[in-house]
């Protein structure tokens, strides 16, 4: 089933046009990724998505539904992260929590509280105000206020911006321990990296979807740079982006034809350092 | 109605944390009767303090009830925290009822405390029934005060935008709701421009409670409309809230 579908979506502002024609199918279940740069326009669709912002033109259905004319029955479905914390400063992270998910529910509002906080791994500071927490404590505590009524559909505006990468690494495994669980995760993000790790993502640029894609399939579509050097000779060519196409510009050079593919994949400098800080911990 | 008191008790709970503005609340219209106090010490023998001091200590009550809670209510929509509030189904009538319930207790401490001061600094003494009625007037007053905070928020981007709502709806009212001068000494425009402010039929109530045998038979009305005021404001900001951009 389609959790989301977007057809033709257009926003504008005045004269600008912030969104383009957007065109996007999010099957349920699915950890989906926007990426694009600062004013891609992401936030205005993820807020045309959970109905905070009226579409210029288009249609927009998010588990069947409307998110302006049925937002009552759509907003009991949906978590959303905004790209601030927007949380109450004066308040604990539980009262925050509490207070959010009160909006849903009553009965077993208090275990999931506790769930949540845990799943965050905030307990230790559940009581404490929110104005004293670290900024990546306080994306905690938005991001499990976000998930307190245990929403079929997760929208999340850059949740990991500001974080360092071991909380990063963590917000990610979450994501995708609630996606194996049946929750339909929607990532904005402009960070490369992070776009590699969702089964599906679109491209967003000046408004329009550029490319639409599981990751690898779009990595698969760019060119690579084959340098070879050889008796201190270098050979450079232009290759495909596949393991298949790696394999077959090696033969030249005796690469056994039982050798089907090959690739190569560097560490990136997050899992670098996420590995220093485990070798040091340890 | 549930949502409407986890909305109040959350805006209760913020009070309470925030000791600062809490206290600021309660202490700077005791701090301004006392000025006010010194002030008129230094009149001739033979001016009516009675005629000024209580309504005074409604108008205060009054400025900084639409003063605070305009500025709490734009505060949540810079911080993100209203739309999170629709997002997550909160109601429009819900968030106007929560922040209604969470101010009327600090509206009536407020008033409780601008009225005694005033009471006890200016030597006033009146009956129990004129006591009850001043104070149901100025807490009314308070309401309508939270509303019109509420309402004037919906226009403000981010809180400086409130202040300039002051010299246009605070301070005029203090010059045409009879509260220095008699309205019928006003021009006629400025007379019917006057009754647009909520002071203006609070002050009528106190004015006439505070004259020896006054009587609340006489301005009943006065009662009524600012009691309708409060609910024609709560229409006014139920509509001027937007739930979607």
């Amino acid at each position: 089933m389609t959790a989301i579908e977007v057809q033709g979506l257009t926003k504008l502002y005045g004269r600008t046009e912030a969104l383009r024609g957007i065109d996007l199918a999010v099957p349920e279940g699915c950890l989906f990724g926007l990426l694009g740069p600062n004013g891609a326009g992401k936030t205005t669709l993820i807020k045309a998505l959970v109905g905070a912002l009226r579409p210029s033109g288009g249609s927009v259905r998010v588990l069947g539904l409307d998110p302006l004319r049925q937002r009552r029955q759509l907003r009991q479905q949906i978590g959303y992260m905004p790209q601030s914390p927007a949380l109450y400063e004066d308040l604990s992270a539980r009262g925050n929590i509490a207070f959010f998910g009160g909006a849903h529910m009553s009965h077993g509002l208090d275990k999931r509280v506790e769930e949540v906080l845990e799943l965050t791994d905030l307990t230790g500071r559940a009581d404490d105000p929110v104005h004293t927490l670290s900024g990546g404590m306080k994306n905690r505590v938005s991001l499990a206020a976000a998930l307190v009524h245990s929403p079929r559909v997760l929208f999340l505006d850059e949740p990991t911006a500001g974080v360092d990468p071991h909380l990063r690494a963590r917000f990610w495994e979450l994501f995708r321990r609630l996606t194996s669980e049946g929750t339909t995760v929607l990532i904005s993000t402009h960070l490369m990296d992070e776009a590699m790790l969702c089964d599906r993502l679109a491209i967003l640029l000046q408004g329009k979807v550029i490319a639409d894609a599981p990751p690898r399939q779009l990595v698969e579509h760019g060119r690579a740079h084959l340098r070879v050097r050889e008796q201190g000779r270098t050979h450079e060519v232009l290759i495909g982006g596949t393991p298949e196409d790696l394999a077959e510009a090696l033969r030249p050079y005796g690469l056994r034809p039982s050798v089907e593919a090959v690739s190569v994949s560097p560490a990136s400098l997050e899992e670098v350092i996420l590995s220093l800080w485990q070798e040091v911990a340890q | 109605m549930r949502r409407t008191s986890l909305v109040a008790r959350r805006v209760l709970a913020q009070l309470a944390h925030d000791r600062r503005l809490l206290g600021l609340s309660i202490i700077a219209p005791l701090v301004i009767v006392y000025f006010l106090k010194l002030f008129f010490d230094t009149m001739p023998p033979g001016f009516d303090v009675a005629r000024y001091a209580v309504p005074i200590a409604a108008f205060l009550v009054h400025f900084l009830a639409f003063l605070l809670s305009a500025i709490v209510l734009v505060q949540e929509r810079t911080a993100g925290t209203m739309e999170r509030m629709f997002i997550n189904g909160y109601q429009r009538h819900e968030i106007i009822g929560g922040y209604l319930l969470g101010y009327l207790g600090l509206a009536t401490l407020q008033a409780v405390a601008a009225l005694s001061e005033a009471l006890l600094l200016f030597g006033l003494s009146y009956s129990a029934g004129t006591l009850l009625v001043l104070f149901v007037v100025i807490w009314l007053l308070a309401i309508a005060s939270v509303m019109l905070g509420i309402f004037i928020s919906t226009f403000a981007r981010h809180e400086g935008q409130v202040f300039p709502f002051v010299p246009m709806i605070i301070v005029p009212s203090a010059f045409l709701s009879g509260l220095l001068v008699d309205p019928d000494r006003l021009p006629a425009w400025a007379d019917w421009l006057g009754r647009a402010f909520p002071l203006r039929y609070a002050n009528k109530v106190i004015q006439e409670m505070i004259l020896p045998g006054g009587s609340l038979g006489d301005v009943w009305l006065n009662f009524l409309v600012l009691v309708l005021y409060i609910f024609a404001l709560l229409g006014l900001a139920a509509r001027a809230m937007r739930e979607v951009e």
